[in-house]
Protein backbone atom coordinates (compact mmCIF):
# COMPACT_ATOMS: atom_id res chain seq x y z
CA UNK A 1 0.00 0.00 0.00
CA UNK A 2 1.04 3.54 -0.66
CA UNK A 3 2.64 5.31 2.28
CA UNK A 4 0.20 7.58 4.00
CA UNK A 5 1.42 11.13 4.03
CA UNK A 6 -0.43 14.39 4.12
CA UNK A 7 1.52 15.61 1.14
CA UNK A 8 1.71 13.39 -1.91
CA UNK A 9 4.77 13.73 -4.12
CA UNK A 10 4.44 15.25 -7.60
CA UNK A 11 5.49 11.95 -9.15
CA UNK A 12 2.75 10.03 -7.38
CA UNK A 13 0.25 12.74 -8.17
CA UNK A 14 1.13 12.69 -11.86
CA UNK A 15 0.99 8.91 -11.88
CA UNK A 16 -2.51 8.89 -10.42
CA UNK A 17 -3.59 11.68 -12.79
CA UNK A 18 -2.20 10.13 -15.95
CA UNK A 19 -3.83 6.83 -15.05
CA UNK A 20 -7.18 8.51 -14.48
CA UNK A 21 -6.88 10.24 -17.87
CA UNK A 22 -6.58 6.80 -19.44
CA UNK A 23 -9.67 5.77 -17.50
CA UNK A 24 -7.62 3.57 -15.17
CA UNK A 25 -7.21 3.68 -11.44
CA UNK A 26 -4.37 2.61 -9.19
CA UNK A 27 -6.52 -0.07 -7.58
CA UNK A 28 -7.65 -1.48 -10.94
CA UNK A 29 -11.20 -0.12 -10.89
CA UNK A 30 -12.99 1.70 -13.66
CA UNK A 31 -13.81 5.40 -13.15
CA UNK A 32 -17.44 4.69 -12.23
CA UNK A 33 -17.02 1.66 -10.04
CA UNK A 34 -17.40 1.25 -6.30
CA UNK A 35 -15.03 -0.78 -4.17
CA UNK A 36 -16.71 -3.77 -2.53
CA UNK A 37 -19.00 -3.19 0.43
CA UNK A 38 -19.00 -5.66 3.30
CA UNK A 39 -21.63 -5.21 5.97
CA UNK A 40 -22.27 -6.85 9.31
CA UNK A 41 -25.10 -5.67 11.51
CA UNK A 42 -26.00 -5.80 15.19
CA UNK A 43 -22.46 -6.56 16.33
CA UNK A 44 -22.46 -4.41 19.49
CA UNK A 45 -24.40 -5.97 22.35
CA UNK A 46 -24.57 -2.73 24.35
CA UNK A 47 -25.99 -0.70 21.47
CA UNK A 48 -29.63 -0.63 20.35
CA UNK A 49 -28.49 -1.19 16.77
CA UNK A 50 -25.11 -1.29 15.06
CA UNK A 51 -23.23 -1.89 11.84
CA UNK A 52 -19.69 -2.67 10.77
CA UNK A 53 -19.20 -1.42 7.23
CA UNK A 54 -16.19 -2.00 5.02
CA UNK A 55 -15.82 -0.10 1.75
CA UNK A 56 -12.60 -1.51 0.36
CA UNK A 57 -10.23 -0.96 3.28
CA UNK A 58 -12.25 1.91 4.75
CA UNK A 59 -13.98 0.69 7.85
CA UNK A 60 -16.57 2.39 10.04
CA UNK A 61 -18.34 0.93 13.06
CA UNK A 62 -21.60 2.68 13.88
CA UNK A 63 -23.81 2.24 16.91
CA UNK A 64 -27.19 3.49 18.07
CA UNK A 65 -28.08 4.69 21.56
CA UNK A 66 -31.23 6.43 22.69
CA UNK A 67 -32.41 8.76 25.38
CA UNK A 68 -35.80 10.17 26.27
CA UNK A 69 -36.20 13.93 26.28
CA UNK A 70 -38.72 16.71 25.69
CA UNK A 71 -39.53 17.52 22.06
CA UNK A 72 -38.75 20.81 20.34
CA UNK A 73 -41.69 23.23 20.90
CA UNK A 74 -42.32 23.59 17.15
CA UNK A 75 -42.36 19.79 16.62
CA UNK A 76 -44.23 18.57 19.73
CA UNK A 77 -44.90 15.06 18.44
CA UNK A 78 -41.61 14.25 16.75
CA UNK A 79 -38.50 12.57 18.06
CA UNK A 80 -34.96 13.54 17.14
CA UNK A 81 -32.20 11.66 15.36
CA UNK A 82 -28.65 12.98 15.52
CA UNK A 83 -25.51 11.74 13.82
CA UNK A 84 -22.00 12.05 15.21
CA UNK A 85 -18.70 10.96 13.68
CA UNK A 86 -15.30 10.49 15.18
CA UNK A 87 -12.12 10.12 13.14
CA UNK A 88 -10.15 8.00 15.56
CA UNK A 89 -6.39 8.53 15.61
CA UNK A 90 -6.26 4.74 15.58
CA UNK A 91 -7.61 4.74 12.02
CA UNK A 92 -4.94 6.75 10.26
CA UNK A 93 -1.77 8.73 10.93
CA UNK A 94 -3.64 11.65 9.33
CA UNK A 95 -6.11 11.83 12.20
CA UNK A 96 -5.23 13.63 15.38
CA UNK A 97 -6.59 13.43 18.89
CA UNK A 98 -8.78 16.12 20.30
CA UNK A 99 -12.25 17.55 19.81
CA UNK A 100 -13.99 16.89 16.47
CA UNK A 101 -12.35 18.81 13.63
CA UNK A 102 -14.07 20.15 10.51
CA UNK A 103 -13.52 16.90 8.61
CA UNK A 104 -15.37 14.77 11.17
CA UNK A 105 -18.11 17.37 11.53
CA UNK A 106 -18.58 17.45 7.77
CA UNK A 107 -18.79 13.64 7.66
CA UNK A 108 -21.43 13.60 10.37
CA UNK A 109 -23.42 16.44 8.86
CA UNK A 110 -23.44 15.17 5.29
CA UNK A 111 -24.59 11.73 6.46
CA UNK A 112 -27.13 13.36 8.79
CA UNK A 113 -28.58 15.59 6.07
CA UNK A 114 -28.86 12.69 3.66
CA UNK A 115 -31.00 10.87 6.20
CA UNK A 116 -32.89 13.85 7.60
CA UNK A 117 -34.30 15.15 4.33
CA UNK A 118 -35.23 11.77 2.91
CA UNK A 119 -38.26 10.76 4.98
CA UNK A 120 -36.04 7.97 6.28
CA UNK A 121 -36.43 8.07 10.07
CA UNK A 122 -40.11 8.24 11.00
CA UNK A 123 -39.72 10.85 13.71
CA UNK A 124 -43.44 10.77 14.55
CA UNK A 125 -43.03 7.12 15.57
CA UNK A 126 -40.40 8.34 18.05
CA UNK A 127 -43.00 10.23 20.07
CA UNK A 128 -43.93 8.72 23.44
CA UNK A 129 -46.26 11.50 24.60
CA UNK A 130 -46.96 14.71 22.73
CA UNK A 131 -45.17 17.79 24.13
CA UNK A 132 -43.70 15.65 26.93
CA UNK A 133 -41.55 12.76 25.92
CA UNK A 134 -39.87 11.74 22.69
CA UNK A 135 -36.94 9.53 21.79
CA UNK A 136 -33.62 11.11 20.97
CA UNK A 137 -31.56 8.78 18.82
CA UNK A 138 -27.79 9.01 18.66
CA UNK A 139 -26.16 7.43 15.64
CA UNK A 140 -22.44 7.50 16.40
CA UNK A 141 -19.87 6.58 13.76
CA UNK A 142 -16.32 5.57 14.60
CA UNK A 143 -13.78 5.34 11.79
CA UNK A 144 -11.59 2.27 12.38
CA UNK A 145 -9.53 2.42 9.18
CA UNK A 146 -9.35 5.34 6.74
CA UNK A 147 -8.78 4.40 3.12
CA UNK A 148 -10.81 7.15 1.48
CA UNK A 149 -14.47 8.06 0.96
CA UNK A 150 -15.65 8.00 4.55
CA UNK A 151 -18.93 9.66 3.57
CA UNK A 152 -20.35 6.81 1.48
CA UNK A 153 -19.23 4.19 4.00
CA UNK A 154 -20.70 6.30 6.82
CA UNK A 155 -23.99 6.71 4.95
CA UNK A 156 -24.39 2.96 4.58
CA UNK A 157 -23.26 2.46 8.19
CA UNK A 158 -25.75 4.93 9.63
CA UNK A 159 -28.62 3.56 7.56
CA UNK A 160 -27.83 -0.07 8.41
CA UNK A 161 -27.61 0.88 12.08
CA UNK A 162 -31.08 2.46 11.97
CA UNK A 163 -32.47 -0.55 10.10
CA UNK A 164 -31.02 -2.92 12.71
CA UNK A 165 -32.52 -0.86 15.56
CA UNK A 166 -34.26 -2.48 18.53
CA UNK A 167 -35.30 0.27 20.91
CA UNK A 168 -37.41 -0.57 23.97
CA UNK A 169 -40.91 0.78 23.49
CA UNK A 170 -41.94 3.15 26.25
CA UNK A 171 -45.25 4.59 27.41
CA UNK A 172 -46.10 7.17 30.04
CA UNK A 173 -47.92 5.14 32.68
CA UNK A 174 -48.97 5.88 36.25
CA UNK A 175 -45.41 5.74 37.51
CA UNK A 176 -43.99 7.78 34.70
CA UNK A 177 -42.03 6.20 31.91
CA UNK A 178 -42.54 2.44 31.56
CA UNK A 179 -41.41 -0.27 29.20
CA UNK A 180 -44.15 -2.11 27.32
CA UNK A 181 -41.92 -5.16 26.90
CA UNK A 182 -41.86 -4.62 23.14
CA UNK A 183 -39.28 -3.07 20.87
CA UNK A 184 -39.39 -0.47 18.12
CA UNK A 185 -37.47 -1.90 15.19
CA UNK A 186 -36.24 -0.63 11.86
CA UNK A 187 -39.48 -1.86 10.37
CA UNK A 188 -41.45 0.96 12.04
CA UNK A 189 -38.63 3.50 12.23
CA UNK A 190 -37.23 3.50 8.70
CA UNK A 191 -39.09 4.23 5.47
CA UNK A 192 -36.94 5.58 2.64
CA UNK A 193 -33.40 4.27 2.17
CA UNK A 194 -31.19 7.22 1.24
CA UNK A 195 -27.69 6.45 -0.02
CA UNK A 196 -24.91 8.90 -0.63
CA UNK A 197 -22.54 8.65 -3.57
CA UNK A 198 -19.31 10.64 -3.63
CA UNK A 199 -17.34 11.66 -6.70
CA UNK A 200 -13.80 13.04 -6.74
CA UNK A 201 -12.46 15.54 -9.23
CA UNK A 202 -8.93 16.09 -10.51
CA UNK A 203 -8.54 18.61 -13.34
CA UNK A 204 -11.55 17.76 -15.49
CA UNK A 205 -11.66 14.06 -14.60
CA UNK A 206 -14.47 12.88 -12.38
CA UNK A 207 -14.62 9.46 -10.75
CA UNK A 208 -16.74 7.58 -8.23
CA UNK A 209 -15.67 6.51 -4.74
CA UNK A 210 -12.20 8.07 -4.36
CA UNK A 211 -9.71 5.95 -2.44
CA UNK A 212 -7.25 7.62 -0.08
CA UNK A 213 -4.42 8.49 -2.51
CA UNK A 214 -7.00 9.79 -4.99
CA UNK A 215 -8.68 11.78 -2.24
CA UNK A 216 -5.36 13.32 -1.24
CA UNK A 217 -4.50 14.47 -4.78
CA UNK A 218 -8.00 15.49 -5.85
CA UNK A 219 -9.04 19.12 -5.76
CA UNK A 220 -12.49 18.46 -4.48
CA UNK A 221 -15.45 16.18 -4.37
CA UNK A 222 -19.19 16.16 -4.47
CA UNK A 223 -21.48 13.97 -2.40
CA UNK A 224 -25.04 13.43 -3.55
CA UNK A 225 -27.67 11.72 -1.40
CA UNK A 226 -30.59 10.17 -3.20
CA UNK A 227 -33.60 8.04 -2.44
CA UNK A 228 -35.38 5.87 -4.98
CA UNK A 229 -37.01 8.88 -6.65
CA UNK A 230 -35.48 12.07 -5.21
CA UNK A 231 -32.22 13.89 -4.63
CA UNK A 232 -32.20 14.81 -0.96
CA UNK A 233 -28.88 16.43 -0.24
CA UNK A 234 -25.76 17.64 -2.03
CA UNK A 235 -22.42 18.69 -0.64
CA UNK A 236 -19.62 20.06 -2.75
CA UNK A 237 -16.37 20.35 -0.87
CA UNK A 238 -12.80 21.17 -1.71
CA UNK A 239 -11.60 23.83 -4.12
CA UNK A 240 -12.70 22.09 -7.33
CA UNK A 241 -15.40 23.75 -9.40
CA UNK A 242 -18.05 21.89 -11.39
CA UNK A 243 -19.85 22.95 -14.56
CA UNK A 244 -23.64 22.89 -14.72
CA UNK A 245 -23.46 19.98 -17.19
CA UNK A 246 -21.26 18.04 -14.81
CA UNK A 247 -23.67 18.56 -11.93
CA UNK A 248 -26.60 17.39 -14.03
CA UNK A 249 -24.66 14.36 -15.20
CA UNK A 250 -23.54 13.49 -11.66
CA UNK A 251 -27.02 13.83 -10.20
CA UNK A 252 -28.33 11.46 -12.85
CA UNK A 253 -25.47 9.04 -12.28
CA UNK A 254 -25.96 9.23 -8.52
CA UNK A 255 -29.63 8.24 -8.86
CA UNK A 256 -28.65 5.26 -10.99
CA UNK A 257 -25.71 4.22 -8.83
CA UNK A 258 -27.63 4.35 -5.58
CA UNK A 259 -30.59 2.52 -7.12
CA UNK A 260 -28.23 -0.27 -8.14
CA UNK A 261 -26.48 -0.21 -4.77
CA UNK A 262 -29.77 -0.37 -2.87
CA UNK A 263 -30.62 -3.51 -4.77
CA UNK A 264 -27.19 -5.09 -4.32
CA UNK A 265 -26.80 -4.31 -0.62
CA UNK A 266 -30.41 -5.24 0.20
CA UNK A 267 -30.13 -3.40 3.52
CA UNK A 268 -33.56 -4.50 4.71
CA UNK A 269 -32.09 -7.94 5.35
CA UNK A 270 -30.55 -6.38 8.48
CA UNK A 271 -33.94 -5.69 10.08
CA UNK A 272 -34.01 -6.87 13.66
CA UNK A 273 -36.67 -9.40 14.49
CA UNK A 274 -36.73 -9.14 18.30
CA UNK A 275 -40.53 -9.18 18.52
CA UNK B 1 -34.60 11.61 31.75
CA UNK B 2 -34.00 7.94 32.47
CA UNK B 3 -33.65 5.23 29.86
CA UNK B 4 -36.72 3.06 29.49
CA UNK B 5 -35.18 -0.20 30.69
CA UNK B 6 -33.51 0.34 34.06
CA UNK B 7 -29.96 -0.86 34.62
CA UNK B 8 -30.74 -3.12 37.58
CA UNK B 9 -28.57 -5.69 39.30
CA UNK B 10 -29.76 -9.17 40.23
CA UNK B 11 -29.88 -10.11 43.92
CA UNK B 12 -27.94 -13.33 43.51
CA UNK B 13 -24.90 -13.75 41.31
CA UNK B 14 -24.94 -17.56 41.36
CA UNK B 15 -27.54 -19.82 39.82
CA UNK B 16 -29.20 -22.68 41.69
CA UNK B 17 -26.79 -25.17 40.16
CA UNK B 18 -23.87 -23.28 41.70
CA UNK B 19 -22.67 -21.80 38.44
CA UNK B 20 -22.36 -18.11 37.71
CA UNK B 21 -25.13 -16.21 35.89
CA UNK B 22 -23.50 -16.74 32.50
CA UNK B 23 -23.00 -20.45 33.24
CA UNK B 24 -19.31 -20.30 34.15
CA UNK B 25 -17.47 -22.06 36.95
CA UNK B 26 -15.66 -19.92 39.53
CA UNK B 27 -12.27 -20.30 37.84
CA UNK B 28 -13.55 -20.21 34.27
CA UNK B 29 -12.75 -17.40 31.84
CA UNK B 30 -15.18 -16.02 29.30
CA UNK B 31 -14.51 -17.02 25.66
CA UNK B 32 -11.51 -15.10 24.30
CA UNK B 33 -10.73 -14.43 20.64
CA UNK B 34 -7.71 -12.48 19.41
CA UNK B 35 -6.53 -11.29 16.03
CA UNK B 36 -3.57 -9.17 14.90
CA UNK B 37 -3.06 -6.88 11.91
CA UNK B 38 -6.71 -5.82 11.77
CA UNK B 39 -6.06 -2.12 11.04
CA UNK B 40 -4.09 -1.76 7.84
CA UNK B 41 -3.03 1.87 8.32
CA UNK B 42 -1.42 1.23 11.70
CA UNK B 43 2.14 0.04 12.29
CA UNK B 44 0.68 -2.69 14.45
CA UNK B 45 -2.82 -3.57 15.55
CA UNK B 46 -4.88 -6.14 17.35
CA UNK B 47 -8.49 -7.00 18.05
CA UNK B 48 -9.80 -8.74 21.13
CA UNK B 49 -13.16 -10.24 21.88
CA UNK B 50 -13.38 -11.18 25.52
CA UNK B 51 -16.92 -12.23 26.39
CA UNK B 52 -18.95 -9.27 25.20
CA UNK B 53 -15.97 -6.92 25.25
CA UNK B 54 -14.86 -5.88 21.79
CA UNK B 55 -11.64 -3.89 21.73
CA UNK B 56 -9.34 -2.59 18.99
CA UNK B 57 -5.79 -1.44 19.58
CA UNK B 58 -3.47 0.29 17.12
CA UNK B 59 0.17 1.26 17.51
CA UNK B 60 1.90 4.10 15.69
CA UNK B 61 5.60 4.57 16.19
CA UNK B 62 8.36 5.20 16.64
CA UNK B 63 7.35 8.60 15.29
CA UNK B 64 7.88 12.29 15.88
CA UNK B 65 6.45 13.62 19.13
CA UNK B 66 3.54 16.05 19.02
CA UNK B 67 3.59 18.39 20.90
CA UNK B 68 7.33 18.60 20.56
CA UNK B 69 8.13 19.62 24.15
CA UNK B 70 7.07 16.17 25.38
CA UNK B 71 10.01 14.56 23.57
CA UNK B 72 12.86 13.28 25.74
CA UNK B 73 16.41 13.58 24.39
CA UNK B 74 17.62 10.33 25.93
CA UNK B 75 14.65 8.02 25.37
CA UNK B 76 11.38 7.45 23.57
CA UNK B 77 8.04 7.99 25.24
CA UNK B 78 5.00 5.73 25.37
CA UNK B 79 1.56 7.28 25.23
CA UNK B 80 -1.58 5.24 25.64
CA UNK B 81 -5.04 6.52 24.87
CA UNK B 82 -7.86 4.35 26.16
CA UNK B 83 -11.26 5.42 24.90
CA UNK B 84 -14.76 4.00 24.96
CA UNK B 85 -17.29 4.35 22.18
CA UNK B 86 -20.47 6.19 23.14
CA UNK B 87 -22.52 3.07 22.44
CA UNK B 88 -20.25 0.62 24.27
CA UNK B 89 -22.11 1.00 27.56
CA UNK B 90 -25.68 0.89 28.87
CA UNK B 91 -26.16 4.66 29.20
CA UNK B 92 -24.71 6.53 26.24
CA UNK B 93 -21.27 7.76 27.21
CA UNK B 94 -20.42 11.36 26.46
CA UNK B 95 -18.16 11.55 23.41
CA UNK B 96 -15.35 13.54 25.07
CA UNK B 97 -12.83 11.53 27.14
CA UNK B 98 -13.69 11.55 30.82
CA UNK B 99 -11.63 11.31 34.00
CA UNK B 100 -12.01 7.53 34.11
CA UNK B 101 -10.62 7.11 30.59
CA UNK B 102 -7.66 9.37 31.34
CA UNK B 103 -6.78 7.49 34.50
CA UNK B 104 -7.05 4.10 32.83
CA UNK B 105 -4.89 5.33 29.93
CA UNK B 106 -2.18 6.23 32.41
CA UNK B 107 -2.50 2.94 34.30
CA UNK B 108 -2.19 0.95 31.07
CA UNK B 109 0.77 3.02 29.90
CA UNK B 110 2.60 2.45 33.19
CA UNK B 111 1.75 -1.23 32.99
CA UNK B 112 3.20 -1.77 29.51
CA UNK B 113 6.24 0.50 29.60
CA UNK B 114 8.47 -1.92 31.59
CA UNK B 115 8.56 -4.37 28.67
CA UNK B 116 9.71 -1.82 26.08
CA UNK B 117 13.26 -0.68 25.30
CA UNK B 118 12.36 3.00 25.13
CA UNK B 119 15.99 4.05 25.71
CA UNK B 120 16.72 2.79 22.18
CA UNK B 121 14.42 5.38 20.61
CA UNK B 122 15.47 8.85 21.85
CA UNK B 123 13.28 11.75 20.83
CA UNK B 124 10.41 9.63 19.51
CA UNK B 125 7.03 8.47 20.69
CA UNK B 126 5.04 5.27 20.54
CA UNK B 127 1.35 5.85 20.58
CA UNK B 128 -1.12 3.13 21.46
CA UNK B 129 -4.76 3.85 20.73
CA UNK B 130 -7.27 1.57 22.41
CA UNK B 131 -10.90 1.78 21.40
CA UNK B 132 -13.50 -0.11 23.38
CA UNK B 133 -16.36 -0.72 20.96
CA UNK B 134 -18.42 -2.88 23.32
CA UNK B 135 -17.88 -3.12 27.07
CA UNK B 136 -18.92 -5.79 29.55
CA UNK B 137 -16.60 -5.63 32.56
CA UNK B 138 -12.84 -5.99 32.66
CA UNK B 139 -12.05 -3.60 29.82
CA UNK B 140 -8.84 -2.30 31.38
CA UNK B 141 -7.41 -5.82 31.67
CA UNK B 142 -8.56 -6.68 28.18
CA UNK B 143 -7.00 -3.42 26.94
CA UNK B 144 -3.60 -4.24 28.45
CA UNK B 145 -3.73 -7.68 26.83
CA UNK B 146 -4.69 -6.36 23.40
CA UNK B 147 -2.26 -3.42 23.54
CA UNK B 148 0.66 -5.78 24.21
CA UNK B 149 -0.41 -7.82 21.22
CA UNK B 150 -0.58 -4.73 18.98
CA UNK B 151 2.92 -3.66 20.06
CA UNK B 152 4.25 -7.11 19.22
CA UNK B 153 2.43 -6.97 15.87
CA UNK B 154 4.17 -3.66 15.15
CA UNK B 155 7.50 -5.46 15.49
CA UNK B 156 8.62 -3.27 18.38
CA UNK B 157 11.31 -4.96 20.49
CA UNK B 158 9.81 -6.14 23.76
CA UNK B 159 11.19 -8.00 26.76
CA UNK B 160 8.00 -10.04 26.84
CA UNK B 161 4.27 -9.75 26.47
CA UNK B 162 2.01 -8.40 29.20
CA UNK B 163 -1.22 -10.11 30.21
CA UNK B 164 -3.96 -8.93 32.52
CA UNK B 165 -7.06 -10.35 34.15
CA UNK B 166 -9.38 -9.32 36.95
CA UNK B 167 -10.27 -11.48 39.92
CA UNK B 168 -12.93 -10.58 42.41
CA UNK B 169 -15.44 -11.55 44.99
CA UNK B 170 -19.15 -12.03 44.29
CA UNK B 171 -21.64 -13.26 46.88
CA UNK B 172 -18.61 -13.92 49.15
CA UNK B 173 -17.07 -16.33 46.63
CA UNK B 174 -13.79 -15.72 44.87
CA UNK B 175 -14.08 -15.81 41.08
CA UNK B 176 -11.96 -14.97 38.05
CA UNK B 177 -12.75 -12.60 35.15
CA UNK B 178 -15.73 -10.59 36.39
CA UNK B 179 -18.43 -9.82 33.85
CA UNK B 180 -20.12 -6.41 33.77
CA UNK B 181 -22.92 -7.41 36.14
CA UNK B 182 -20.54 -9.20 38.52
CA UNK B 183 -18.29 -6.16 38.56
CA UNK B 184 -21.12 -3.79 39.46
CA UNK B 185 -22.97 -6.03 41.91
CA UNK B 186 -19.97 -7.87 43.39
CA UNK B 187 -18.02 -7.05 46.52
CA UNK B 188 -14.45 -6.84 45.30
CA UNK B 189 -12.53 -6.39 42.09
CA UNK B 190 -8.79 -6.78 41.58
CA UNK B 191 -7.36 -6.07 38.12
CA UNK B 192 -3.94 -7.63 37.83
CA UNK B 193 -1.29 -7.69 35.09
CA UNK B 194 1.96 -9.55 34.78
CA UNK B 195 5.09 -8.83 32.73
CA UNK B 196 6.29 -12.26 31.71
CA UNK B 197 10.03 -11.50 31.41
CA UNK B 198 10.31 -11.16 35.19
CA UNK B 199 6.91 -12.58 36.15
CA UNK B 200 6.21 -9.51 38.25
CA UNK B 201 3.07 -7.53 38.81
CA UNK B 202 2.81 -4.51 36.54
CA UNK B 203 -0.76 -3.42 37.12
CA UNK B 204 -2.60 -3.76 40.38
CA UNK B 205 -5.71 -2.06 41.59
CA UNK B 206 -8.21 -3.12 44.16
CA UNK B 207 -11.64 -2.00 45.21
CA UNK B 208 -13.78 -3.72 47.80
CA UNK B 209 -12.81 -5.64 50.90
CA UNK B 210 -10.65 -8.69 51.53
CA UNK B 211 -8.53 -10.25 54.25
CA UNK B 212 -4.96 -11.48 53.89
CA UNK B 213 -6.07 -15.05 53.28
CA UNK B 214 -8.29 -13.91 50.45
CA UNK B 215 -5.44 -11.92 48.93
CA UNK B 216 -3.44 -15.14 48.58
CA UNK B 217 -6.38 -16.84 46.91
CA UNK B 218 -6.90 -13.91 44.57
CA UNK B 219 -3.29 -13.96 43.43
CA UNK B 220 -3.23 -17.74 42.91
CA UNK B 221 -6.42 -17.71 40.91
CA UNK B 222 -5.20 -14.81 38.76
CA UNK B 223 -1.89 -16.50 38.01
CA UNK B 224 -3.60 -19.58 36.58
CA UNK B 225 -5.95 -17.51 34.43
CA UNK B 226 -3.10 -15.32 33.18
CA UNK B 227 -1.15 -18.35 31.99
CA UNK B 228 -4.00 -19.52 29.80
CA UNK B 229 -4.61 -16.03 28.36
CA UNK B 230 -0.88 -15.71 27.67
CA UNK B 231 -1.05 -18.92 25.63
CA UNK B 232 -3.79 -17.43 23.44
CA UNK B 233 -1.67 -14.30 22.92
CA UNK B 234 1.31 -16.42 21.87
CA UNK B 235 -0.78 -18.61 19.58
CA UNK B 236 -2.25 -15.52 17.89
CA UNK B 237 1.20 -14.11 17.16
CA UNK B 238 2.55 -17.48 16.06
CA UNK B 239 -0.31 -18.02 13.63
CA UNK B 240 0.41 -14.62 12.08
CA UNK B 241 4.01 -15.58 11.36
CA UNK B 242 3.03 -19.06 10.21
CA UNK B 243 0.70 -17.46 7.70
CA UNK B 244 3.51 -15.17 6.53
CA UNK B 245 5.88 -18.11 6.10
CA UNK B 246 3.28 -20.02 4.08
CA UNK B 247 2.91 -17.18 1.61
CA UNK B 248 5.10 -17.80 -1.44
CA UNK B 249 8.14 -15.53 -1.18
CA UNK B 250 10.46 -14.59 -4.02
CA UNK B 251 13.34 -16.59 -2.56
CA UNK B 252 11.19 -19.68 -2.27
CA UNK B 253 9.96 -19.38 -5.83
CA UNK B 254 13.49 -18.89 -7.05
CA UNK B 255 14.56 -21.95 -5.11
CA UNK B 256 11.76 -23.91 -6.75
CA UNK B 257 12.79 -22.78 -10.22
CA UNK B 258 16.40 -23.72 -9.43
CA UNK B 259 15.17 -27.12 -8.30
CA UNK B 260 13.25 -27.69 -11.52
CA UNK B 261 16.33 -26.98 -13.56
Amino acid sequence: MMDIKRIISKIEKNYIKSNLKKGERIDGRGLWEYRDFKIESDIIASAEGSADVLLGDTRIITGLKYDVGTPFPDLPNEGVCTVMAELLPLASPLFERGPPDEQSIELARVVDRGIRHADCVQTKKLCIKEKEAVYILFVDMYVINHAGNLIDAGGVGALTTLISAHIPEGIIGENGLEWTGKYLTGETLVKELPLVTTYGKIDDIIFLDPNLPEELVSEGRISISTTESKITSIQKSGVATFSIEEIKMLCKDSMEKSKKLRKELNLLQYLNKTD
Amino acid sequence: MPLIIKDEYPEKLFRKDGKRLDGRERNELRPIKMEVGVIKNADGSAYLEWGNNKIYAAVYGPREVHPHHLAKPDRGILRVFYRMATYSVFDRKRPAPGRREKEISMIISDCIEPVLFLELYPGTSFEVFIEVMDADGGTRCASVTVAALALADAGIPMKSLVTAVAVGKIDKEIVVDLSGIEDKAGEADLPYAITWFNEEISLLQFDGDMDLDELNKFLDLAKNALTSIYQIQLETLKSKFLKLSEEPSIEKEEALIEGEK
